[in-house]
């Protein structure tokens, strides 16, 4: 017999009886259906996923709204609630794209069903992609809920959509892959609490979403510029307000190659089963 | 043959199971400082980025403050919100997950009366809550100068806060039968009652009837309470707080002793 002859492919197979599927390039079932499964997850308990950081925002937008009560004073040329809500609107996407990811492979990895997404015929990129989709339309879902429930209360406009999709696109699948490395690198829940408490919400509160960097001392100003989630805050806010703190060209090369840069590790990871395969 | 080993005497214990109810009450606070990263270090970062953010955002439009300053003034908000999140949290978990697991027949099994669980559980809780508390107080203080605390006012305070609450949570957990319920109570009810309680705004600034609403959350007069502890400056009457919390902590430990003798969503 002829060694070299694939398993998979038997020279003669009955009438009737299943065949090996054939795959392109791109396992496209396989992919929709890792995408769809991550969707399914969170729109199952969407009270958690959706509703619920919908509650949140709308608490801290009332806690500035109540404590700045009638002061009309300005920031970055619009009043404090204009240029307050898109950095809400962003922290809700950031924060919910890095916990689909995150909590997803966590939970498979911690529970053993991970193997059920490591053995159907996904390549790396696939896998890649399908989780990444997924935490992207969590976060994309959660800021356009909270968006819309904000312009009930308070008067927003656009400025640039373009902007305004783009750095919600940007930012939130930055997120996803952040949470798919938190995720793969985490051996228990209490590794990725860490990850969440001292590097994601720092970084997000840290970044300029609730007040204007220009308030910052000149030390801690350079530091927001390194900060990646000021450049993704300052693009998004730039779209509604039409008033950025920093460059928009340097915002827009930075979140491309982050997300280039991360996308990339992850395949590799992946590629390799760090953390995932025995 | 070797003998039989003696039978050990059943113990006997008088009207309190001293050794179980201490057992039982440093359980959760064993847990949390077992898992001090989630559980300590967690609710320590948050606050501190809630101070950083509501000072660079809000440092010098709030007004109504009087004397203070608005950091002084955030600080009893950032103490309370910990405490009030903590001992919920702490109890309501607890009870959860030991029914979700199945191990609440530990608990059910040990020679404890209702009265001993109840007990502790709320001590358990409570002081979990209040750890938490201190913890932010004392990362607070590198930030903020408090000049004349008023100790026995600030711990009546926060103590019956972090009773009333730890309550609250064994309720929660006793009714909860899946973690959802759990996570919908807390941000469905507990997250706004803490945010919408003057923890960090004064309420003098809203409409007369946000006023009257406020009042109405018992989370106020937590805040006020520890707030007038810390730096003297309340906004509503201490003399009600000082009423309405302990009369909420008999009547919420009169039911929850009710729940866990009858063994409300517990026992089959």
């Amino acid at each position: 017999m002829n060694p070299n002859a694939s398993p998979a492919t038997p020279l003669y197979s009955p009438p009737g009886a299943p065949v090996v599927r054939r795959l392109g390039r791109v396992n496209w079932r396989g992919l929709l259906t890792l995408y769809l499964k991550e969707v399914r997850r969170f729109a199952k308990v969407a009270t958690q996923t959706v509703l619920a950081p919908l509650v949140t925002t709308l608490l801290f937008l009332a806690i500035f709204v109540l404590a700045i009560g009638r002061s009309v004073d300005s920031m970055g040329g619009v009043t404090f609630m204009e240029f307050l809500a898109p950095g809400l609107i962003m922290m809700t996407m950031v924060q919910n794209a890095f916990a689909n990811t995150s909590s997803s492979i966590l939970i498979a990895k911690i529970q053993g069903n991970i193997v059920d997404v490591l053995m159907p015929p996904l390549s790396p990129g696939e896998l890649t992609a399908g989780f990444a989709l997924g935490g992207l339309t969590r976060g994309l879902l959660v800021g356009f809920t909270t968006w819309g429930a904000m312009t009930l209360i308070v008067p927003i406009n656009m400025h640039a959509p373009l902007f305004v999709l783009f750095h919600a696109a940007a930012a939130s699948l930055l997120l996803s892959l952040l949470g798919m490395l938190g995720a793969i690198w985490a051996e228990k829940f209490d590794h990725l609490a860490a990850v969440t408490n001292f590097v994601i919400t720092p970084l997000a509160f840290l970044s300029g979403t609730f007040y204007s960097i220009e308030r910052l001392p000149e030390a801690l100003k350079i530091a927001a510029h390194l900060d990646p989630f000021f450049y993704m805050i300052d693009g998004f806010r730039y779209g509604f307000i039409g008033h950025a703190d920093g460059s928009l060209g340097a915002g827009i090369a930075v979140m491309i190659a982050a997300n280039a840069g991360l996308w990339l590790l992850i395949h590799r990871l992946f590629a390799r089963g760090y953390r995932l395969k025995a | 043959m070797t003998a039989a080993a003696p039978i050990p005497a059943p113990r006997r214990f008088g009207r309190v199971n001293w050794i179980g109810l201490v057992t039982f009450a440093s359980r959760d606070m064993r847990r949390t400082l077992k898992t001090y990263r989630y559980s300590l270090l967690g609710p320590l970062v948050s606050n501190m980025m809630f101070l950083a953010v509501f000072h660079l955002a809000l440092g010098d439009r709030v007004w109504g403050l009087g004397t203070i300053g608005f950091g002084q003034f955030l600080v009893a908000g950032l103490v309370v919100f910990a405490i009030c999140e903590r001992a919920f949290e702490t109890a309501a978990v607890s009870i959860l997950y030991d029914k979700m697991e199945g191990m609440i027949w530990d608990t059910l099994m040990a020679p404890l009366s209702p009265l001993e669980r109840t007990i502790g559980y709320t001590i358990g809780a409570a002081s979990v809550g209040l750890l938490t508390g201190t913890i932010v107080l004392a990362a607070s203080l590198l930030f903020v100068r408090l000049p004349a605390p008023d100790i026995p006012l600030l711990l009546f305070f926060a103590a019956t806060g972090a009773v009333v609450l730890a309550l609250g949570g064994i309720i929660a957990g006793t009714w909860a039968e899946r973690w959802d319920h759990q996570s919908a109570i807390s941000t469905f009810l507990l997250l706004p009652l803490s945010f919408l309680s003057g923890c960090y705004y004064p309420i003098g600034g809203l409409p007369e009837l946000g006023r009257q609403l406020i009042q109405l959350n018992p989370v106020f007069y937590i805040v006020d309470g520890v707030r007038a502890g810390l730096t003297g400056f309340h906004e509503g009457s201490l003399q009600i707080g000082a009423a309405v919390l302990p009369s909420m902590a008999v009547v919420l430990f009169v039911l929850v002793h009710r729940l866990i003798r009858t063994g409300y969503k517990v026992k089959p």
